[in-house]
């Protein structure tokens, strides 16, 4: 995707060139979006009928953005007689933006300033998937005000332009014709409100008591803003635990997290005053069931608030009935909710969709994880029912076959997903000679989550629902699938576990990184553990700068396959969060040391993926070309790798610290983890000369 | 006030429909017929429904459509959070409450069980 500039307040976002146009073409993902609508499509700036171009853009924080311009082509030297400041930040669900002209000459100076407006009001998957879209909708002119407007049915989206000064409004835009005195200056503030719109003129979002954008952010006046962005900001990093490390990348992406974290946050329409992470930015910035689960659980020794928000919204989308075109069943949770005109009127199935087999037993994973870090048992009390009906999905509607397994299979097979799995790209699943499985899958890391989700339930069952019964069921259950699936997924040719079943029980035998996440849920037997860690960290799977999704010699791979090869952090995460579980806590170390390596080659920011290139070859990592930026868990990632070089552990009342260093990290100091014990430190010294 | 909006707020009290034992709060139906608006009170305690026929009482979001399109809803063939983004029906107050309608109202006929699916499963697309 194009690289373009952006400034953005939780699911309100505007995109644009760096000069501050915004052009339509169906192909082109600039434009002012809010409720997974684009509301402008084309915002044009031109002085005396031409173009104008940037000498630097200064971008401040995430929400604000400051362009200076000046007219003509960019040559080597520019003598601007004029220019042009554009400021913009977007604040109370607006877009606003202040135009100041400047005459730098000894003379008065008369000037045709025009802004071009226009919008297809497209639903984000259309601009993320470009589809033929086309400029849509009704204008209107009236007294101070330009109306873009989109009507389909009753559904109604409208984009209203205003000015601080007096402008001439036609359908396509707004004329200023102005007077700047000699080196004076002139200025207007344009503002774009995005409205949506029910029958009676009222927009939906007033009337369901929502603070707009971010938590806490929306509703003040625009001059406070910035100081009160400022102030969430800052009180969020000093509530975090404060880090120091000797090697200098760590301490950088760990800050960098906390920001990235912090942008991610939003405000639930469901929850409002509460903010949980969105899965990414700007094309994710909703709740994406796993997203929100597995960064929830990455952060919970740092900021254990964002997991109790996921659990309640989670809850709160439960599934609770069988339907056909959504994946829904009893029990099951969100993979994602869209609000768009696709999602509306049901050309898209995220109203909201449930094709994720994984969210479902994550949900219970996180809530005992959760209450472990926390002590929080009136909330595992308040979700009793929800978790109940969760583990009771995994049984009655995701064992598809009735062989104890966690199965995927789409009843919408119009647009629902084909893999329900975080490897959700087509072929993701696939055996070692490329073919494809039929689409009745059951993935390796699924009973992984399945069985931890069983003996995690039965932890609460027994310590919290006060139901010894249900506890002991679980766990017998559990004890049966460990030793069902270390018989049923093991290749013993290969000494690993297959990537999934095929329709017919049938090992599908690539290897894959998956395996990983077996060792983080605990599902693997001791004896087999060696056998895995080996392939984690052998040559086919390692690249240098992490475990690649898919091993080298599998036909499908490709060093920039999106889940076919490419090396995801996050993914690395929970495999050395996994091996330091088994007890391999120096190559737990070597992943961690190789992840955040390769996270500074991004100035902190942890990226979604990289290619899987081998470290040797390229000598740095790849980034692959990834629609969102920061996203959420692979920010996650290294709040997850950092408890697992202390070896953070929630144990009763305490929290044990377990460090096991690399040398280059030197000393790491973690100060003030919140949790049931109140605030505690964690510090660790490598151990020099240890391989 | 149709027989059906009554049969339907009947059974509702008598099988309390799907809410989760977490949940309580009240909500409010104002629905349109010919003989002009009806409003039905839904309140819940703890997963506990109680429904009672009355005036425009207080409540914790206030749902507003007419009996046709309630109806549907109500026998599982609208989906109500696409029919709320398509403003089919309007809601006041908590959004939790839109989001949970449809632990009040009949599944969605004809959906079929996943396994009864998985037992017909075809082959992969693209192999």
């Amino acid at each position: 995707m194009k690289k373009l500039v952006r400034i953005l307040d939780g699911n309100i976002f505007a995109l644009s060139e760096d000069n501050g146009d915004m052009a339509f073409s169906p192909t082109n993902p600039s434009g002012f979006f809010a409720f997974d609508t684009r509301f402008l499509a084309t915002w044009r700036l031109t002085l005396d009928g031409e173009q104008l171009h940037p000498l630097a853009v200064h971008e401040p924080s995430y929400y604000e953005i400051r362009f200076f311009l000046v007219p003509g082509h960019p040559t080597h030297y520019v003598d601007a007689k004029i220019s042009v400041i554009r400021d913009r930040w977007i604040s109370d669900s607006s877009f606003t933006e202040r135009l100041t002209v400047l005459n730098h000459t000894g003379e008065p100076a008369e000037y045709v300033l025009r802004i071009d407006v226009d919008s297809d009001f497209a639903p984000i998957y259309s601009v993320v998937w470009p589809q033929a879209s086309a400029l849509r909708g009704y204008r209107e002119v009236s007294d101070g005000c330009l109306r873009l407007g989109y009507r389909r049915e009753k559904f109604h989206r409208v984009t209203d332009v205003f000015s601080s000064e007096p402008a001439q409004l036609d359908e396509g835009g707004l004329t200023f014709r102005i007077r700047v005195d000699r080196q004076g200056k002139w200025s207007t503030t344009l503002q774009v409100k995005c409205l949506v719109l029910r029958p009676d003129g009222k927009d939906v979002r007033d009337r369901l008591g929502q603070p707009y954008g971010q938590g806490g952010t929306a509703r003040r006046p625009p001059s406070d803003l910035d100081g009160q962005l400022h102030h969430d900001l800052r009180r969020w990093i000093a509530a975090a635990p404060q880090l120091s490390c000797d090697w200098a990348p760590l301490t950088m992406t760990y800050q960098r997290g906390l920001v990235d974290l912090a942008g991610l946050r939003f405000s639930p329409l469901a929850l409002p005053g509460e903010t949980m992470p969105a899965a990414g930015l700007p094309w994710s910035a909703t709740i994406i069931g796993r997203d929100s689960i597995l960064t929830s659980y990455q952060a919970l020794p740092f900021v254990p608030d964002l997991a109790a928000t996921t659990l309640r919204m989670l809850a709160v989308f439960q599934g609770s009935v069988l339907d056909d075109y959504r994946d829904e069943e009893p029990g099951k949770m969100i993979n994602e909710l869209r609000y768009g005109e696709m999602a509306a009127f049901e050309e898209r199935p995220q109203s909201p969709y449930y094709g994720g087999a994984d969210v479902t037993p994550l949900f219970v994973v996180l809530l005992d994880e959760y209450e472990r870090w926390t002590g929080d048992a009136a909330l595992v009390r308040d979700l009793e029912e929800a978790a109940r009906a969760a583990l009771h999905w995994i049984d009655e509607y995701g064992d598809l076959r009735g062989d104890g397994y966690l199965w995927y299979h789409r009843r919408n097979d119009k647009n629902g997903a084909q893999n329900h799995c975080w490897k959700d790209s087509p072929e993701a699943i696939c055996y070692r000679d490329g073919r494809l499985p039929g689409l009745l899958r059951a993935t390796c890391e699924l009973q992984g989550y399945a069985y931890d989700a069983k003996r995690r339930g039965a932890r609460l069952a027994r310590e919290l629902w006060g139901d010894p019964a249900y506890a002991d069921r679980l766990e017998r259950e559990a004890a049966e699938l460990k030793q069902r699936f270390n018989r049923d997924f093991w290749i013993s040719g290969g000494e690993y576990f297959a990537l999934a079943l095929g329709p017919d029980g049938d090992s599908v035998d690539a290897l894959a990184s998956n395996m990983g996440h077996l060792l983080w849920s605990g599902i693997v037997d001791e004896s087999r553990a060696a056998a895995v860690a080996g392939h984690l960290l052998g040559p086919r799977l390692f690249s240098g700068w992490g475990v690649r999704t898919l091993a080298t010699g599998q036909v499908r791979y490709n060093p920039l396959g999106y889940h076919v090869g490419t090396v995801w952090p996050f993914d690395n995460s929970l495999i050395a969060a996994g091996l330091r579980r088994y007890g391999f806590r120096r190559e737990a170390g070597v992943i961690a040391e190789a992840v955040v390596d390769a996270a500074q080659h991004f100035a902190g920011r942890m990226p979604e993926s990289f290619a899987g290139y081998d470290r040797d070859l390229t000598r740095y990592p790849v980034p692959y070309p990834a629609a969102n930026s920061p996203q959420a868990s692979a920010t996650g990632a290294t709040f997850l790798l950092l408890r697992t070089l202390l070896g953070l552990q929630p144990y009763g009342e305490h929290l044990v610290v377990h460090p096991e260093i690399p040398e280059r990290f030197g000393r790491v100091e973690l100060l003030g983890i919140p949790g049931r014990w109140g605030r505690m430190d964690a510090i660790g010294n490598a151990r020099l000369g240890k391989p | 006030m149709s027989e059906a909006v009554r049969d339907f707020f009947d059974d509702l009290t008598r099988g309390g429909g799907r809410m989760l034992r977490q949940v309580s709060g009240t909500v409010r139906f104002d629905l349109a017929g010919p003989d002009g608006v009806d409003h039905w009170l839904v309140a819940i305690d703890r997963g506990q429904v109680m429904v009672s026929r009355g005036g425009a009482d207080d409540a914790d979001t206030v749902i507003q459509t007419d009996e046709a399109l309630f109806l549907r809803m109500a026998r599982g063939e609208l989906k109500p959070l696409p029919a709320w983004l398509r403003n089919d029906f309007t809601a006041d107050g908590e959004f939790r409450f839109v989001i949970m309608l449809e632990r009040l109202f009949a599944p969605p006929p004809g959906a079929r069980h996943p396994r009864a699916v998985a037992g017909h499963a075809g082959p992969a697309e693209g192999r």
